[in-house]
Parts: structure tokens; C-alpha cells; sequence
């Protein structure tokens, strides 16, 4: 690939997402504008036709319509309602109880669900009129809302790592999966903490502390939805089914729930069905048009121009590492997360491998990476959901989300650098 | 013409959607509990979610509910911002005309014509493809459709401030 068409490739893209061309579009079009370069026209567009069709023909990808549909069904369900319940019986006497609250069930939520976004929404509309009820600011309350809905990502089943799984070219899921429990939890309890100090300064009310029986009592009732974790993971992990028919099981099993609670009528279906339809299609248009950038790129051998630059810049595994966290997080102020990971993992992936990286290892650096990402403006989706729930505006929301930015970079540092944090229980469980 | 076609597309969502959960949850079930793994289900439900994934983007664009940013439309004044969705919208058109209409339209053609069939149902390639040219005329109508609604109505009028809308960004994960 020559400079003309890198210039044609990269000003094209910007270009085009600053005027608001939507962002799937944004990669097709930079993408065949590129290819137009090396192909006759009528074969570009044949082959780029082919690539947008051809990479949604993945068993793998069909895991992600399967866990948002689960989700939607445990939004609708009143599954949501019962975590949230077991959360404030679990740690609502803690200072600052509502965010701790917030923390754990976006942790629960977040986690069957597999997607930030829905986490996101799902638990601020419940908590957020809460927390303010009780006398938080809205700010305060957006800001735990955002950052701690990343963690659905991070805690297995999660979207993005099986996103992650097909761009890295088949890392194992069972072994993403489970590497992202600890980093996850991880993050969840330095939120808390932060969560905590600030509640103490800022004189937030704490909770009454709970008696035993209420928690029992709301445990028994959030079980059935907390077994579906230990199905679904479970059966992955020790390899008795894969992931897309552990997301089927999970919509048989939440559909079967919501029926049982009585929250959802049969009439109600082709909404709910709607609603998965929605998210899945946009997200599978970015997947199909964001492989098409990838194998552009691929195509004009691009990743190894890069990887030996970065190479040649330093043969060290702190140095390269810190440096492609520091593109990343450049990167995931622009870009929403799907798009990057499916365009910068074959690009780092082997200069990473080459130093001796372990994929799954570098999975989750990545993820956690990109999830700070999706929480910065100009451009971060859980960010404008989040200050989009809970009523307030950005600039407002900034400030409130600035320590807990300095707490998600150095979980970041620590998980970067630690790598028996991911890799520990994935050893264990002998996943490779 | 506009809510008929909506209501058509929309209902053929649903079914799709429907049966891509039925044939899986159809392959979980006889693999685990009838021990006799069925052969078809596995491609079905690939060509499915190819059908649902194209078919719900060009539905979604008619609700113009992919994720974009909006920072610059929604800081320019009206009648600017109705000169840019409009621009918006012509180069939408142009790529999928070209890549959707035209490449696809070539694909569908070259797959029929060398009868090129699937590995496991052996039904033709390009009723698979096929859904490439579908989804692309149907954006392209429902853009033109926009740019049309757009000419009529005053520039006062034009919505462009909806960056914080939540409903733009159910597209996330």
C-alpha cells in the first residue's frame, strides 16, 4: 500500500465521520475508495459486495443476536428489577450506597447481557431517580452509571470478546471468557472504592444495613437469573457446548423466566424480537463493513508495515505495550468500540505475539483499553447513553467521571502488566 | 408507499429473527437430547443472520438509527444542516448503489449463472446474495424518500440536534 492510498484511506474516513455520515457507511466507503486503487471498478465492487456478505457468515458472530435478545428479554422480564434487588440487599449499607448498588448490578446485568449499552440503559432508568431521590447529583449518579457499565463487557458472556475472538482469528472464547472474571471484578471494586471515598467527602446518605433474611429472601429470588451465569459459563468453559448455542440456551431459559414471572405475554414477542433485531442488524453492518476495512488493509500488507515500524521502534514488551495503550486509547476517542477492535487487532495482534504476548492476554488489555474509550467524548457511546438517561449533559457529566477515569487506567497499567490476572484462570481451567 | 413497505419489511424481520432462534435452539436440542446432531441447521442459521443482519440495516436506515456524529450537524444553522443531511444522504446512495445494487447485483448474477451451490443444502449461492441487492434498493428508496421530505420541509424544521438521543445508540454494543 502506497502513501496516496494510506492519505485516500485515513483522510476519507475522518472526512466522512466528522460530516456525519453514519459509521458503517464511513468504513465502506473509505474502504472501497482504497481498493479502487489496486482493482478495476466493477471488480471492487463485486469483491467488496462479497466481503460485507461473506463476513457475517460466522457460526460465532451469531452468538451476539442471541445474548441481546437474552437481554431484551430480561429487560422486559422483570429480571432486571431482581438483581437490582439482590445488589441493594448485598452492599446498599456500604457509604454511598445507591453507587455500589449500581456497581453490582451493572456487574450482574452487564454480565448475562454481554453489552454495555444495554447495561447502561437498563440500570440507570431504574437507580438513576433513585440516587436522586436519596440526594446524590445527577452527575455523580451518570458518572458510576458509564464507567461501571463497561464491566459488561469485561465479565463473560461479553459481545465484544467474541468480536475480539473472530478478529484475533479464532482465539478461544471458553479462554476469553473466563480471563475476563478477575480484570472485570477487578474493575468493579476499584469503582466501588473510588464510589466510596467520594461518598464520605461528600456526605452521601448510606443505606440501612440489611438483616439477614431480606438478603436470603432476595437472593432465592435473583437465583434463577444468576443460575443462567452458571449454565451458560459453565457449559462454555468445560467445553459442552459453544458459545452461540450457550446464547441460545440463554434465550430459551430467560424467555422461559420472563413467562414464568408473568411479565411477558406471547403478544408481546414480535417487539421483543424487533428490539434484538435492531440492535444486531446495526451492529452486524459495522462488524461487515469494519472486516472490509481490515482486509483492505490486509490486502495492501499494511499491518506489516506496522508491525515492523513498532518493532523497529523497540523490541521491549513494556515499551511496545504502552505504546500501542497509548494509540488505543487515542484510537478509542473516535471510535466506537466494535469498529476498533475488529480494525487494530490484526494490525498489534502479531507485533504483540512476536514479543512473546499471549492472544487472550492481549484480548483483554485491549477491551479494557477501549471501554475507558467508549466512556471519553467527542465520541463514546456508553458516555452519551449514560448522560442521556440520566437527563443531564456532558460537560456536567466530565467532571464526576475524572477520577474514575484515573481508576479504570490503572486497573489498565496493573492488568496490562500482571498478566496472571487474565491468565490465571484460564491456566487453571487448562484452556491453554 | 413508504409505511407499506415498513410494515412488509418489518414483519419479515420478525419471522427471520424467529426462525434463526428456532434453527439453533433446533441444533442445541438435537445434538444434546436426541444425540443425533442435525446437518442443515448450522448453514441455515449462517445464511439467516446474513439475511437479518442486511434486511435490518437497510429497515434502520429508513429510521436513520445508525450510529453517526453528530457534532457538526447539530452546530450549524438550519438551512445548512439541510444542505448536509441531504449530502449525507446522496453519498449513502452512491455507495450502496455501487457496492449493494451494482456489486451485489453482479455477484447474484455470476453465482446463477455458474450455478454455484451450498455446501450442505445445496441451494443456489445467489438466493444467499440476493438480499445484497434487496437491501440496497431498499435504502436507496428510503433516502430518496428523506431527501424528498427534507426539500419540502422548512429548514426551521430540520431536526439535527438528537446527538444525545438514547435511541441512537441501541446499535451499540
Amino acid at each position: 500500500m502506497g502513501l496516496t492510498e494510506i492519505l485516500v484511506l485515513v483522510l476519507s474516513f475522518l472526512i466522512l465521520l466528522a460530516i456525519g455520515v453514519p459509521v458503517a457507511w464511513t468504513l465502506g466507503i473509505a474502504s472501497l475508495l482504497t481498493i479502487l486503487f489496486s482493482l478495476e471498478s466493477m471488480t471492487a465492487f463485486m469483491t467488496m459486495a462479497q466481503q460485507v456478505m461473506t463476513s457475517l457468515d460466522s457460526f460465532t458472530l451469531l452468538a451476539i443476536p442471541f445474548f441481546i435478545l437474552a437481554g431484551q428479554l430480561m429487560n422486559k422480564g422483570g429480571i432486571a428489577t431482581r438483581l437490582i434487588d439482590f445488589a441493594k440487599n448485598l452492599v446498599g449499607s456500604l457509604p454511598g450506597g445507591l453507587a455500589h448498588i449500581n456497581v453490582v448490578a451493572a456487574m450482574l446485568f452487564g454480565a448475562i447481557a454481554g453489552s454495555s449499552v444495554a447495561a447502561a440503559s437498563a440500570i440507570g432508568s431504574i437507580l438513576g431517580p433513585r440516587m436522586e431521590k436519596e440526594g446524590y447529583t445527577k452527575e455523580f449518579g451518570a458518572a458510576i452509571n458509564i464507567s461501571s457499565s463497561t464491566m459488561g463487557l469485561i465479565i463473560p458472556p461479553s459481545n465484544i470478546l467474541i468480536v475480539y475472538s473472530l478478529a484475533s482469528g479464532g482465539t478461544s472464547i471458553a479462554a476469553l471468557f473466563i480471563a475476563g472474571y478477575i480484570p472485570g471484578i477487578l474493575t468493579g471494586l476499584i469503582l466501588m472504592g473510588v464510589a466510596a471515598v467520594w461518598a464520605i467527602r461528600k456526605d452521601f446518605p448510606v443505606g440501612e444495613r440489611t438483616a439477614l433474611k431480606p438478603l436470603i429472601k432476595s437472593f432465592l429470588k435473583a437465583l434463577p437469573s444468576l443460575l443462567l451465569l452458571v449454565i451458560v459459563i459453565g457449559g462454555i468453559v468445560i467445553g459442552i457446548f459453544t458459545a452461540t448455542e450457550a446464547a441460545a440456551i440463554a434465550v430459551v431459559y430467560t424467555l422461559g423466566l420472563a413467562f414464568f414471572y408473568k411479565e411477558i405475554r406471547f403478544k408481546d414477542l414480535p417487539k421483543v424480537m424487533m428490539g434484538s433485531v435492531q440492535t444486531t442488524s446495526i451492529v452486524m453492518i459495522l462488524i461487515a463493513t469494519s472486516i472490509s476495512m481490515s482486509w483492505v488493509m490486509s490486502f495492501g500488507h499494511l499491518p506489516q508495515y506496522i508491525s515492523e515500524t513498532l518493532l523497529a521502534l523497540s523490541d521491549n514488551k513494556i515499551v511496545i505495550l504502552l505504546i500501542i495503550n497509548l494509540i488505543l486509547l487515542f484510537v478509542g476517542m473516535f471510535m466506537d468500540i466494535t469498529p476498533a477492535v475488529l480494525i487494530f487487532t490484526p494490525i498489534f495482534l502479531p507485533v504483540v505475539v512476536e514479543l512473546g504476548i499471549d492472544p487472550v492476554h492481549f484480548g483483554i488489555i485491549m477491551i479494557m483499553n477501549l471501554c475507558i474509550g467508549i466512556c471519553t467524548p467527542p465520541v463514546g457511546t456508553l458516555l452519551f447513553v449514560g448522560v442521556s438517561v440520566a437527563g443531564t449533559t456532558i460537560e456536567k457529566v466530565i467532571k464526576p467521571l475524572l477520577p474514575l477515569f484515573i481508576a479504570m487506567l490503572l486497573t489498565l497499567i496493573l492488568v496490562t502488566f500482571w498478566e496472571d490476572l487474565s491468565l490465571a484462570l484460564p491456566r487453571l481451567f487448562d484452556l491453554m | 408507499m413508504r409505511k407499506l413497505i415498513d410494515s412488509i419489511t418489518r414483519n419479515l424481520l420478525v419471522f427471520l429473527m424467529g426462525m434463526l432462534v428456532i434453527v439453533v435452539v433446533w441444533q442445541v436440542f438435537s445434538r444434546y437430547i436426541l444425540n443425533a446432531p442435525s446437518t442443515f441447521t448450522d448453514e441455515l442459521a449462517r445464511f439467516l443472520l446474513i439475511w437479518v443482519s442486511l434486511l435490518g440495516a437497510a429497515f434502520y436506515s429508513g429510521k436513520n438509527l445508525h450510529i453517526a456524529i453528530n457534532v457538526l450537524p447539530s452546530r450549524l444553522s438550519p438551512p445548512n444542516r439541510k444542505k448536509l443531511n441531504i449530502l449525507i444522504h446522496l453519498i449513502v446512495i452512491s455507495f450502496v448503489l455501487f457496492v449493494f445494487v451494482i456489486g451485489g447485483g453482479m455477484l447474484v448474477y455470476y453465482t446463477y449463472t455458474y450455478l454455484q451451490l451450498t455446501p450442505t443444502l445445496q441451494i443456489p449461492m445467489a438466493f444467499i446474495y440476493a438480499i445484497g441487492p434487496i437491501s440496497g434498493l431498499l435504502i436507496i428508496f428510503y433516502k430518496i424518500a428523506d431527501i424528498a421530505d427534507l426539500l419540502r420541509t422548512d429548514p426551521e424544521q430540520v431536526d439535527g440536534d438528537n446527538q444525545f438521543e438514547q435511541e441512537n445508540f441501541t446499535g451499540s454494543i
